[in-house]
C-alpha cells in the first residue's frame, strides 16, 4: 500500500497544474520514499522573495504514520529548531496525523506556518521569545536577515 | 449505460384496438453513492473501485478492500483502509471524530458476481 499511495500522489501531481508557491518534487526518481519542496515564503512575511528547501522522507508505512519533514535551507522562525531544521507542527506528529494528508498538503501546511509563528511551541526560543515579548520589529528583522543571508539567491542584499 | 431501445408495432386498423404495443423496452437506470465525495482518502483510490491494497493484490481472500465503510461522522472510507488506520488511532482521519461504524456496504460491480 505504502509505495502505491506515493506512486498516486506522484501521478496527481504530475497530472495537476505546476504550484510555484511549492515545487514538490522526488529528490531521485528511483525513490519514491524521499522528496524535496521549494517552498516560497509568503508575501507579507519576512519570508517574502526567499525559496526555502524542505526535505520530505515517508516512512515504509506512510501513510500511516507521517513523513519526516526538515527545513534543507536554514530559517529563523520560532516554531523551526535553526540548527537542524525540525519543525514542530502538529499534523506532523503521531497523535494529529491523519493518512488524509498528502505530501502536498503537508507543504501547504508548512507554508502557513510560516505565516503563523506559533511563539507559544517554540523550537528556536530565542525567535519565540522576541515574539512572546512583543518584539515584532525585532522578530522581522531577524527573520528578514537570514531569509537574505540563505534563502535569496536571487534577491539584491 | 446502455441503449434505449423501443420497438412498437402501429395497428393498420383504427376503431376500438390499441394504437400501438410495446414490444421490447430496455430499460436505462443510472445510480450514484449518497456520499459527497468519492475518493477514499487514505489510499485515494475511487470509492467504486477497490483499494490500493486490493488492486495491488488481487487474490486476496478477504473483501476489505471491496467494501466501503461509513462513519458515524458521515466520512467514507475502504473498509481495509480503514480498519489498518483504526489500529494506529481509532478516530476519523478527515474530521478527527471518535470512529463508529455506521454501515458497510460491498461495492457493487465487484461485492456480488
Amino acid at each position: 500500500m505504502v509505495s502505491s499511495r506515493l506512486l498516486k500522489e506522484y501521478r496527481e501531481l504530475q497530472n495537476s497544474k505546476r504550484d510555484p508557491e511549492i515545487g514538490l518534487q522526488l529528490v531521485d526518481e528511483s525513490d519514491i520514499f524521499v522528496w524535496k519542496a521549494d517552498l516560497q515564503g509568503p508575501s507579507g512575511t519576512p519570508y517574502e522573495g526567499g525559496t526555502f528547501e524542505l526535505s520530505l522522507k515517508c516512512p515504509k508505512n506512510y501513510p500511516l504514520v507521517p513523513p519526516k519533514v526538515t527545513f534543507v535551507t536554514q530559517i529563523f522562525h520560532p516554531n523551526v529548531l535553526f540548527k537542524t531544521g525540525e519543525i514542530c507542527l502538529d499534523i506532523l506528529k503521531p497523535d494529529a496525523w491523519t493518512p488524509a494528508w498528502t505530501l502536498m498538503s503537508v507543504c501547504r501546511a508548512v507554508t502557513a506556518l510560516l505565516s503563523h509563528p506559533e511563539a507559544d511551541s517554540p523550537l528556536n526560543c530565542d525567535c519565540g521569545n522576541l515574539i512572546r515579548n512583543g518584539d515584532m520589529r525585532g522578530y522581522k528583522s531577524m527573520a528578514r536577515m537570514y531569509t537574505l543571508l540563505h534563502a535569496a539567491q536571487k534577491l539584491p542584499s | 449505460m446502455g441503449d434505449e431501445e423501443m420497438e412498437v408495432e402501429t395497428e393498420e386498423k383504427g376503431g376500438d384496438g390499441q394504437r400501438f404495443v410495446v414490444k421490447k423496452w430496455n430499460a436505462v437506470t443510472f445510480w450514484s453513492w449518497d456520499i459527497c465525495t468519492d475518493t477514499c482518502a487514505i489510499c485515494r483510490n475511487k470509492l467504486y473501485e477497490p483499494s490500493i491494497e486490493a488492486q495491488a493484490n488481487p487474490g486476496l481472500a478477504d473483501d476489505a478492500g471491496y467494501s466501503i465503510a461509513w462513519g458515524c461522522c458521515g466520512h467514507v472510507f475502504h473498509l481495509d483502509c480503514i480498519s489498518r488506520w483504526l489500529k494506529t488511532r481509532s478516530v476519523c482521519p478527515l474530521c478527527n471524530r471518535e470512529w463508529e461504524f455506521a454501515k458497510i456496504e460491498k461495492i457493487a460491480t465487484y461485492g456480488d458476481s
